[in-house]
C-alpha cells in the first residue's frame, strides 16, 4: 500500500508573549498515513493537531523533520496539486456566490472556463448547495460554510484530503451528511485525514487513528487494535428488586420510582441478579453491555499524562 | 495564469469595499468645492481649480491606496481566507503580485472617476480639453501604484493601523523631499551627510510625478520626465514588492 | 525554470532583483533630478482670497485665517524675485484687517513694507489710518503716521494732525505733544504752537522738559515777534524807502506799538543794512 502522507520528527516551537518565549508545540510528531484509509488525528485543544496540519500544508514552517505526500516534498507543486484542505471555522469571501467562490479556485486549475464550471456544478450538487448555488458567502449558515468549503478542497480532485474539524458545529443531520461524502470520497480512492474532537463520529468512519497530546503522538494505530471489543461493565434496567438486596452486585447509577439503573462490572454478578430479578418476580427494562469506547479509551490516555 | 485570477478576485473584492466610495465622494466634494475656492481669490481663477483638483487626485487616490493596500492583505490573513489559498499549488509571490494588480485596477477605476468629475468641471470653464492635464493624471496614477506597492509591503508585516500610518508617513515624506535636499545642503559633510544623502536616494522621491506647476501655469512640459518617472515608478514598485514577497515567504500563518 | 518552480524561488533570486531594481531606482532618480524643473515664485498668490465673498467663507475661524495669510504675506514680501509683488499690497492687508481687525501687527508692518518695499508713503499712511479707525485706543498708529509724514513724505501739515490725534490718545507718550507743537511750528501755526509748548510747561514735571518747553516758547515768541518786526520794518521802507536805523524808531513812527522783546525780556537785535531782526539768544543755548 502506497503512503499517501508521511511525517517524520515534526518538530515546530512558536514564540509566545511580549516578551518573546519560545514554546514548543510539536514534538516529534511522526505518522503515517496509507493511501485510501480515512485517518482521524485526534487530541485535545492545544495539542497540537491544526499546527500538525499546517505543516503539511507549507502555511507554517517546521524547524525539524519532514513531511511527504505521496513520496514527494510537501512543499513541492506536485504534492500540492494532489492536495486539498478545509480548514478549522472557515471564512471565506463573504462578497462572493457560492459558485463564483467554486470558480476563483477553478480558476488556479483549470485553464478552460468549460472545464471550471462542470466541475464546480459537479462539486455543488456533491454538497448538496444546488439551491444556494447564487446566493452571497455571508449568507451562508455554518454548516453550508463548511460544506462549501468541502467542495473547494475538492475543487482540484485531490488524492489526499485533509480536513481540519469538519463535523465542529454542525447539527446531527449536517455531521451525517459529511460523513457520508468523506465516505463516499473513500470509496473513490482518496485518502481522506480528518482531525476532530467528535469521537463518536471519528469512531464511525475513521481505519486508523492517531492520538496527540501535548505535541507528541501518544498512540496510534488501527482502531480495532487500539480499542478492545472487552465488555468493560454492563447496565441494567430493572424494577421490583430492593436495592438491598442489590447492595454488593454493582454500583446503583439512578432510581427513577420503580425503575433502578445498574453499573455492574464483574460478569458472575450479572447471573446473580438475573437469578435475582426472577426470583422477586421483577422485570429486566434494558441489558446493554458496554464496551471500551473511544472516548475511554482517549481520556484514558489523556488523563495518564 | 494564476497571478490573472488572484488580481480579478482582488478587485472583485476591493471595488465593493464601501470605504472607497466614502472617499471617492470626499474627492468630489472637494472638487467641486475648488470651483467656490475659485471665487473667493485674486488670482485666475482657473489655475486654482487646476491646481486643487490635481492635488485632490493625488492626495484622495494616496488615501484609497493606502486604505486598500494595508487592509486588503491583513483581512486575508484575519479572516483565514488566506489558509485555503496559500494550500492551492501557487507561490506565495504570485499572492502578492495578484493583490497588487488587483489593487491598482481598482484605483485604476476610482482614478478614472475622479478625473471625469475633475476634467468635467475644467471644461465647463475653459471649454477646451488641455491634454496636459490628462499626461498630469497619468503621473498621478504611476504615482498611486508605487503608493500600493508600499502599503502592501507594509501589510505583509504590520496592522492596518500601523500601516496605514507607515504608508501615509512615506506619502507625506515622498512629497516634501525639498526638505531634505535643503537640510543636506546645510550639514557639514561627513558620515552624517552620507547617511542621510542614501536615505534621501531610498526614500520614494513622488515630486517625479507631480507636473502640477507646469500644468497650472502653461509652462512648457520636461520631456524626459516622461520616459524616467515611468522607470522609476517600475523599479520602486519592483523593490517594494520584492521585499513584500521575501517577508512573505518565510511567514508562519498561524 | 520548472526546476525553479519545484523548490520555490531561492533567497539568492531574491536579493538578486532587490539589488538590480534598488540600483536602477536609485540611477533613475539621480538623472531625474538632474531634470531642471521650474519654480514660480509667487504663484501662491492664486489662493489669496478676494474680500466680496470672504465674510461668508470664514466660519468662524477668520482669525486664524488672518494669521496664515500675515505670515504667508511676510514670507511672500520678503522674496525679492517675485515680480511686482506690490500689486495686491493693499488689497491684502486690508483683507487681514477685515478677517481680524484686532490683530495689530499686520497694520504696522504693512505700513513698513508699503513705505519702504513699496515706496508708497499714502498706502502707508492709509493702513496706519485704518488700523487707527478699527482699534481706537492704540496711539502707535497715528504716532508712527506722524513719524513718516515728518520724516518721510515731510509734510508737516500732516504730520501736525497725525501727532494730534496720537496725543489725544489716553496713554499715549508726552513726546506725541511736543512732536505735534513742533510741527504746528514748522507749518507757522505759531498760536497752536505757543499754546501747546505752555501747556506742556505749566503741566510737566520733569525739570528737563521744562527747559525744552520753554526754550521752544522763546523761539515761538521770538517767530511771533520777528514776524511783527518785520512786517512793520515793511511798512517803513515802504514810507520811507529806507530800513528804520533802529527798532525803536518803528515804535516812534508810530508802526509798531511797542517794542516787542524776548521771552527774557532781551531787545531783538538789528541789522540796519539788512533790515533784519534776530532773537539775541540761540534758544538752546539758555
Amino acid at each position: 500500500m502506497a503512503v499517501a502522507l508521511k511525517i517524520e520528527n515534526l518538530h515546530k516551537s512558536f514564540k509566545v508573549g511580549f516578551i518573546p518565549k519560545k514554546k514548543k508545540i510539536l514534538k516529534g510528531i511522526s505518522l503515517e498515513v496509507e493511501e485510501g484509509e480515512i485517518f482521524g488525528y485526534l487530541g485535545p485543544n492545544g495539542a497540537g493537531k491544526t499546527t500538525t496540519l499546517k505543516c503539511v500544508l507549507g502555511l507554517i514552517f517546521p524547524e525539524k523533520g519532514s513531511i511527504e505526500i505521496f513520496g514527494k516534498p510537501h512543499l513541492s507543486l506536485q504534492a500540492k496539486e494532489k492536495t486539498g484542505f478545509l480548514p478549522e471555522n472557515p471564512y471565506f469571501y463573504e462578497y462572493l456566490t457560492a459558485l463564483e467562490f467554486l470558480n476563483f479556485y477553478g480558476d488556479l486549475f483549470f485553464k478552460r472556463k468549460k472545464e471550471r464550471k462542470a466541475k464546480a456544478d459537479e462539486l455543488i450538487q456533491l454538497v448538496g448547495l444546488e439551491q444556494w448555488a447564487d446566493l452571497q458567502l455571508r449568507k451562508f449558515s455554518r454548516g453550508m460554510l463548511q460544506r462549501i468549503g468541502l467542495a473547494q478542497a475538492l475543487i482540484n480532485d485531490p488524492s489526499l484530503v485533509l480536513l481540519d474539524e469538519p463535523l465542529g458545529g454542525l447539527d446531527p443531520l449536517g455531521r451525517k451528511e459529511i460523513r457520508d461524502i468523506i465516505v463516499k470520497l473513500k470509496k473513490e480512492g482518496k485518502t481522506v485525514f480528518l482531525s476532530s474532537h467528535i469521537l463518536q463520529d471519528i469512531e464511525m468512519i475513521c481505519d486508523r487513528v492517531a492520538i496527540i497530546h501535548n505535541g507528541q503522538i501518544i498512540n496510534q494505530g488501527s482502531l480495532q487494535n487500539l480499542v478492545s471489543e472487552k465488555i468493560l461493565s454492563t447496565e441494567i434496567t430493572l424494577s421490583g428488586v430492593d436495592t438491598k438486596e442489590l447492595k454488593g452486585l454493582g454500583e446503583c447509577f439512578s432510581i427513577h420510582g420503580e425503575k433502578i439503573l445498574l453499573k455492574v462490572f464483574e460478569d458472575n454478578k450479572i447471573e446473580k441478579i438475573l437469578a435475582l430479578v426472577q426470583e422477586k418476580k421483577g422485570k429486566i427494562h434494558s441489558f446493554i453491555p458496554r464496551t471500551e469506547t473511544l472516548e475511554d479509551l482517549f481520556v484514558g490516555m489523556v488523563k495518564k499524562r | 495564469m494564476k497571478i490573472r485570477a488572484i488580481a480579478s478576485n482582488t478587485f472583485k473584492e476591493a471595488i465593493r469595499d464601501r470605504i472607497l466610495y466614502l472617499l471617492l465622494f470626499f474627492a468630489a466634494v472637494t472638487i467641486i468645492s475648488s470651483r467656490i475656492l475659485a471665487l473667493l481669490t485674486v488670482g485666475d481663477r482657473v489655475k486654482i481649480i487646476k491646481d486643487v483638483g490635481l492635488a485632490s487626485l493625488s492626495l484622495f487616490g494616496a488615501l484609497m491606496a493606502i486604505v486598500m493596500g494595508t487592509s486588503l492583505v491583513h483581512k486575508e490573513i484575519d479572516k483565514k481566507t488566506i489558509y485555503t489559498l496559500l494550500s492551492k499549488p501557487i507561490h506565495r509571490s504570485q499572492f502578492i503580485l495578484g493583490k497588487f494588480f488587483g489593487l491598482i485596477l481598482t484605483l485604476f477605476m476610482m482614478l478614472l472617476f475622479m478625473s471625469l468629475i475633475f476634467l468635467a468641471l475644467v471644461f465647463s470653464y475653459t471649454f477646451t480639453i488641455d491634454w496636459n492635464l490628462l499626461l498630469a493624471i497619468f503621473l498621478i496614477f504611476l504615482e498611486l501604484s508605487l503608493i500600493t506597492s508600499v502599503a502592501i509591503l507594509f501589510s505583509c508585516f504590520s496592522t492596518p493601523i500601523l500601516s496605514s500610518i507607515f504608508s501615509l508617513s512615506f506619502y507625506l515624506i515622498g512629497h516634501l523631499s525639498w526638505g531634505l535636499e535643503t537640510l543636506i545642503q546645510k550639514i557639514n559633510p561627513g558620515p552624517v551627510k552620507v547617511l542621510i544623502q542614501i536615505i534621501h536616494l531610498l526614500l520614494p522621491d513622488l515630486e517625479n510625478f507631480n507636473i502640477k506647476t507646469e500644468v497650472v501655469h502653461n509652462l512648457p512640459l520636461p520631456s524626459h520626465l516622461f520616459i524616467f518617472a515611468p522607470v522609476y515608478g517600475f523599479f520602486f514598485t519592483l523593490f517594494c514588492l520584492t521585499i513584500a514577497s521575501f517577508i512573505f515567504r518565510k511567514r508562519d500563518f498561524i | 525554470m520548472s526546476l525553479l518552480k519545484e523548490k520555490g524561488f531561492s533567497p539568492l533570486f531574491f536579493i538578486l532583483i532587490l539589488l538590480l531594481s534598488c540600483g536602477a531606482f536609485i540611477t533613475t532618480e539621480l538623472k531625474i533630478e538632474r531634470i531642471s524643473r521650474k519654480k514660480i515664485p509667487g504663484s501662491s498668490i492664486i489662493y489669496i482670497p478676494s474680500g466680496k465673498y470672504l465674510k461668508y467663507a470664514t466660519f468662524g475661524y477668520s482669525s486664524l485665517l488672518a494669521d496664515l495669510i500675515y505670515i504667508w504675506a511676510i514670507q511672500y514680501y520678503s522674496d525679492t524675485s517675485i515680480e511686482e509683488r506690490f500689486k495686491y499690497l493693499d488689497h491684502i492687508f486690508s483683507i487681514i484687517s477685515e478677517l481680524d481687525p484686532h490683530y495689530l501687527d499686520p497694520y504696522e508692518v504693512g505700513a513698513v513694507i508699503a513705505l519702504y518695499e513699496a515706496k508708497n508713503p499714502d498706502l502707508s499712511l492709509q493702513i496706519l489710518d485704518s488700523g487707527l479707525a478699527k482699534n481706537p485706543q492704540q496711539w502707535i498708529f497715528p504716532f508712527e503716521a506722524g513719524h513718516y509724514a515728518q520724516l518721510v513724505i515731510k509734510d508737516y501739515k500732516l504730520a501736525q494732525h497725525h501727532y494730534r490725534r496720537a496725543m489725544e490718545i489716553d496713554g499715549s507718550p508726552p513726546i506725541a505733544k511736543r512732536l505735534y507743537a513742533n510741527a504746528a511750528f514748522k507749518v507757522m501755526d505759531f498760536q497752536t504752537s505757543w499754546r501747546t509748548w505752555l501747556e506742556i510747561l505749566q503741566t510737566t514735571k520733569d525739570e528737563r522738559i521744562k527747559k525744552i518747553a520753554s526754550n521752544h516758547l522763546y523761539q515761538v515768541k521770538a517767530a511771533i515777534d520777528i514776524d511783527i518786526i518785520t512786517n512793520a520794518i515793511q511798512k517803513f521802507r515802504e514810507r520811507y524807502q529806507r530800513n528804520p536805523i533802529e527798532l525803536s524808531h518803528l515804535v516812534r513812527a508810530g508802526f509798531l506799538e511797542s517794542l516787542p522783546k524776548d521771552l527774557d525780556g532781551q531787545e531783538y537785535l538789528y541789522d540796519p543794512s539788512k533790515g533784519e531782526a534776530k532773537p539775541p539768544t540761540i534758544p538752546w543755548k539758555r
